[in-house]
C-alpha cells in the first residue's frame, strides 16, 4: 500500500544558498542511520522534500530510527501515484476503504500549480467517489481518517499520519564541538541538544584514579554508546587528571578546590578542542545548580579560555533535564552511583563567589602548565561506532 | 594478581571444572528419563546427594535439595516453610545481621503475607544473646533463622546452643545460613533443621547451591513443574553442577583442619600489622572466622583505597557510601556498635585455602603505601 516515507525539512527550507549542502548532509546522515539496520531502500531528493523508497522493510521501524536524525521536521508514510485524477481517485478510495473509521476529511495541497484541477475540484471529485461507495461521513474537525493528497511536480502523494521528527539542523552542519562529559545526568542531555542543533561532538572525560572508580569509564562508554543513535561515530578522550587534582588539593584552600579544578578542566578542554579542530567547548552546566555553576563562579572559570563555551542547559531546571535524560535513555546510566570527579574532595563550604585574586594566588603556587601538558600527552583516545 | 575477596566468591578447584565437563559430556541425559542413559544420570545425582549428607553425618536424618545458589536456598527455606506451615503461627525470629537474602525474604513475608518478625540484636562480637532469643520465642513462632558465620565480619554464632534452645522452648524450625561456614569452621549439622549454602564460596562452581532439610519437613515449592528435587524445586536437574557441589563439600571438609590452621596464621599476620595503626578500627571479632578480616578506615575513603589497590591488581572488598545500594553504610558493621561514619568506610579482606603469606604481605605493603599517598 505505502511505498515511501516523506521527509520534511522544516527549518532547513529557510537556509537559502546553503540549502543544497544541508540537504546533502541530511541525506548522508539518513543513509548512515538506516544502513545499520535496513538493506532495501533508496533515497530520492527533491527541492524541499526527501523520500525514502523502501522494499520489503518495516516502514514504522524506519520512521522510529529517522526520528533520531536531527534536521527532520516531520515524517509521513506515503503512496506515490501518477498525476492522473482517475488514479488519484482510485488510490484515495482504496486507502480509505482499507482503514478503520467512520468519518473522513480530505486535505489537498496543490504545490504543482500546473495541475489542471484546483484543490476544491479535486476534493469534490474524491469526496463524491468515497461518499457514494462507502458509509463514511465527512467530519472536518475531528475526522477518523484525515487523508492528505499532495500534488507535486514529480507525482501525487497520499497519506494519513504525520510523525514528528527531532527538528533542528542536520548533524555536522554546525561544525564540531568538544563536549565535557562527567558521567552525571546533565552532560548527556546537553550533548543531545547540541547534536540536535547540527553540532557533531567529540567528548572529553577527566579520570582521577583511584579517586574515581574505573566503573566510571564503563559508564562513560555506555553513555556515549547511547548517544550513538544521534551521531554514528564518536571520539572520546579520557584525560588522566589525578596529578592535577592532587596538586590542587595540596596547594589550594579547600573551598577553592572545585573552582580550580574546573579551571584546569576548561584549560585542558580548550587545548584538546584546538588540537582536534573543534570550534567550541561545551559543558552541561546549569545556572545555580551547584556552587561552581553560579554566575560568579562561571565568570572566573570561563576566564581561562578564549574559546566559545557552549552551555545548552544554562537555563534548564533540573526536572526538565531529568525528563529529557529519560527520553534519550541516558538517565538510568547516569544515576549508577560511582565516584566521579565531581563527588571526590567534596569540600564542606565550596565558594559560590570565588575571588580571582585568591585563585591567582593559589595557581601561582604550582606548575600547573606542566601538569596540563603531561595530562594531554597521556590522554587516551577511544573511537566508538554504531554497531551494524 | 592478588585475590583476597574470597568471601565474595573464590576460584574453583580445577578438578571440579574437569568433573563438570566430564559429567556434562558423558551423562548429559535427563535424570528423569527412563532410558539407560537417563538412569546413569540419576545415579550420579543420587551419589552427589549422598556424598553431601554422609560427609556431614546426617544421611539418616536429612535430605539435600540442589538449587542454584545460597540465595535461592534461603528463599526456599524461609518462604517455603513459612507459607507451608503458616496455620501453626506467623512469627519469625532472625538476627539483624543476616544476609540480604534472608532479611529481604523475611521482609517480603511480612509485607506481602502478614508475618510478624523479631530482629535480634547482636553484641560487639556479632553474636545474638540467648536470653533475647528465649524471650522472643512464643507460641506462634514457627521459624528461627540465624546465620553461622557473617559474610561481612566473620562473626560466629553459637549454633549448637541456639538449636538446643529453639528446640527446647518451642516447636519452631531452626534454619541456618551456613554459606560462609561450611567446610571452613567446625559445625554440628545434626541439630539444624534446615541449612543453606552455595558451591562457589567453597571453591565450587557458581550456579550451584543446596538446601538441606530434616526429612520430616515439607516446603511450599517456589518453582512448580516436573517434581524434581522431591517436588520442592522443579526444573531439570544439573547433574554436573550437583556433582561438583558434592565434591567441593567433601574436599573442603577433608582439608578443613589444615586450611583453618593455615588461614589463621594469615589472619594473625594481618591483625598484627593492622592493629598497630591508629587510623584503623578492626571490626572482625577475635573469636570470629579467620577467613574474614574486616576493618574501618578512620581518615580515608575505603572506596578510594580499594580502587587504588585494584589498580595494582590487589582485590579486596569495600563498603562505601557512594557505591552502596541503599543505606549508605554497612548495617552489619553498624550493628556491631560502630558509628555510621565507621560503617561507611569498611574494607574486607577474605582468604581461601590458596591464599599465602606473600599475598598478605603484598597487600599490607600496597595498603600502607596507598594510605600514605592518597589525599582527602
Amino acid at each position: 500500500m505505502y511505498d515511501r516515507i516523506m521527509v520534511r525539512f522544516g527549518e532547513l527550507s529557510t537556509k537559502g544558498k546553503n540549502k543544497k549542502d544541508f540537504i546533502n548532509l541530511l541525506r548522508r546522515n539518513i543513509q548512515a542511520k538506516l544502513i545499520s539496520q535496513f538493506f532495501h531502500f533508496e533515497i530520492e531528493t527533491y527541492y524541499d522534500h526527501l523520500y525514502i523508497v523502501f522494499f520489503e522493510e518495516d516502514p514504522y521501524l524506519m520512521i522510529k530510527e529517522l526520528q533520531e536524525v536531527s534536521g527532520i521536521q516531520a515524517l509521513s508514510l506515503v503512496t506515490k501515484v501518477n498525476k492522473d485524477i482517475n488514479i488519484i481517485k482510485e488510490t484515495a478510495f482504496y486507502l480509505i476503504e482499507n482503514k478503520k473509521g467512520e468519518t473522513f476529511k480530505l486535505i489537498v495541497k496543490r504545490a504543482d500549480k500546473s495541475f489542471p484541477l484546483r484543490s476544491e475540484e479535486i476534493i469534490r471529485i474524491l469526496a463524491k467517489e468515497i461518499l457514494s461507495k462507502t458509509n463514511l461521513r465527512v467530519n472536518v474537525h475531528k475526522p477518523d481518517l484525515p487523508l492528505n493528497i499532495e500534488i507535486r511536480q514529480e507525482g501525487a502523494y497520499l497519506f494519513f499520519e504525520t510523525f514528528l521528527g527531532l527538528g533542528g539542523l542536520p548533524l555536522g552542519s554546525s561544525g564540531k564541538v568538544m563536549m565535557m562529559l562527567s558521567g552525571g545526568i546533565d552532560s548527556p542531555v546537553a550533548s543531545y541538544l547540541l547534536m540536535k542543533r547540527g553540532v557533531s561532538l567529540e567528548f572529553i572525560h577527566f579520570a582521577s584514579p583511584p579517586y574515581t572508580s574505573s566503573g566510571v569509564i564503563t559508564k562513560i562508554k555506555d553513555l556515549v554508546t547511547t548517544l550513538l543513535s544521534f551521531q554514528d561515530q564518536i571520539v572520546l578522550h579520557i584525560v588522566p587528571f589525578t596529578k592535577l587534582q592532587e596538586a590542587i588539593y595540596e596547594h589550594a584552600d579547600e573551598s577553592y578546590a572545585i573552582t580550580l579544578m574546573r579551571r584546569m578542566m576548561f584549560r585542558l578542554s580548550e587545548k584538546l578542542a584546538y588540537k582536534r579542530k573543534c570550534l567550541a567547548v561545551a559543558s552541561g552546566e546549569s545556572l545555580g545548580q551547584v556552587s561552581s555553576q553560579t554566575l560568579d563562579s562561571i565568570k572566573v572559570i570561563n576566564e581561562v579560555s578564549n574559546f566559545p563555551i557552549l552551555r545548552p542547559l544554562i537555563t534548564y531546571d533540573k526536572n526538565d533535564i531529568i525528563n529529557l535524560a529519560k527520553r534519550i535513555n541516558t538517565y538510568e546510566i547516569s544515576i549508577i552511583p560511582y565516584e566521579d570527579c565531581c563527588t571526590i574532595f567534596n569540600p564542606k563550604n565550596p565558594k559560590t563567589k570565588p575571588r580571582i585574586s585568591e585563585i591567582m594566588k593559589f595557581e601561582e603556587q604550582f606548575n600547573y602548565q606542566e601538569l596540563i601538558a603531561e595530562a594531554l600527552l597521556n590522554t587516551e583516545k577511544i573511537i566508538l561506532k554504531l554497531e551494524k | 594478581m592478588i585475590y583476597l575477596d574470597n568471601a565474595a566468591t573464590c576460584k574453583p578447584y580445577l578438578e571440579l571444572l574437569d568433573l563438570f565437563n566430564e559429567i556434562e559430556k558423558d551423562y548429559f541425559a535427563n535424570a528423569q528419563s527412563y532410558h539407560q542413559l537417563g538412569l546413569l544420570s540419576l545415579e550420579h545425582l543420587k551419589k552427589a546427594r549422598k556424598k553431601i549428607l554422609t560427609s556431614l553425618n546426617i544421611s539418616q536424618t536429612h535430605l539435600a535439595i540442589f538449587l542454584s545458589s545460597a540465595t535461592e536456598a534461603n528463599n526456599l527455606a524461609l518462604k517455603g516453610y513459612a507459607l507451608k506451615y503458616q496455620k501453626r503461627g506467623k512469627h519469625i525470629i532472625l538476627s539483624n545481621i543476616e544476609h540480604p537474602s534472608v532479611i529481604e525474604t523475611c521482609l517480603q513475608l511480612k509485607e506481602e503475607f502478614g508475618f510478624e518478625l523479631t530482629f535480634l540484636e547482636v553484641n560487639e562480637q556479632g553474636m545474638i544473646n540467648l536470653d533475647d532469643l528465649k524471650k522472643a520465642l512464643k507460641k506462634s513462632t514457627i521459624l528461627v533463622s540465624i546465620m553461622a558465620v557473617n559474610n561481612e565480619t566473620g562473626s560466629i554464632n553459637l549454633i549448637n546452643e541456639i538449636a538446643a534452645l529453639v528446640h527446647q522452648k518451642s516447636l519452631a524450625a531452626f534454619h541456618v545460613d551456613v554459606t560462609q561456614a561450611i567446610g571452613k569452621i567446625h559445625l554440628n549439622y545434626q541439630n539444624i533443621d534446615m541449612f543453606s549454602f552455595s558451591g562457589h564460596k567453597i571453591n565450587g562452581l557458581k550456579g550451584s547451591g543446596a538446601l538441606v532439610i530434616r526429612k520430616n519437613i515439607s516446603l511450599l515449592p517456589l518453582l512448580s513443574g516436573g517434581q524434581q528435587e522431591y517436588g520442592f524445586r522443579s526444573a531439570t536437574s544439573s547433574v554436573a553442577l550437583a556433582s561438583t557441589l558434592a565434591e567441593a563439600v567433601v574436599i573442603s571438609l577433608e582439608k578443613m583442619k589444615k586450611n583453618l590452621a593455615h588461614v589463621k596464621t594469615l589472619n594473625n599476620l594481618l591483625h598484627e600489622h593492622l592493629s598497630k595503626r591508629k587510623d584503623i578500627k578492626i571490626n572482625s571479632p577475635s573469636n570470629g572466622s579467620p577467613f574474614i578480616f574486616n576493618f574501618s578506615l578512620l581518615n580515608k575513603k575505603a572506596s578510594v583505597v580499594v580502587e587504588a589497590l585494584s589498580n595494582e591488581q590487589i582485590y579486596v572488598s569495600s563498603f562505601s557510601a557512594c557505591q552502596s545500594n541503599n543505606k549508605g553504610f554497612s548495617y552489619v558493621v553498624k550493628a556491631l556498635g560502630r558509628t555510621e561514619l565507621e560503617a561507611q568506610n569498611t574494607i574486607r579482606v577474605s582468604f581461601d585455602y590458596n591464599s599465602t603469606k606473600e599475598d598478605v604481605l603484598a597487600f599490607l605493603k600496597a595498603f600502607e603505601n596507598i594510605i600514605e599517598r592518597i589525599k582527602g
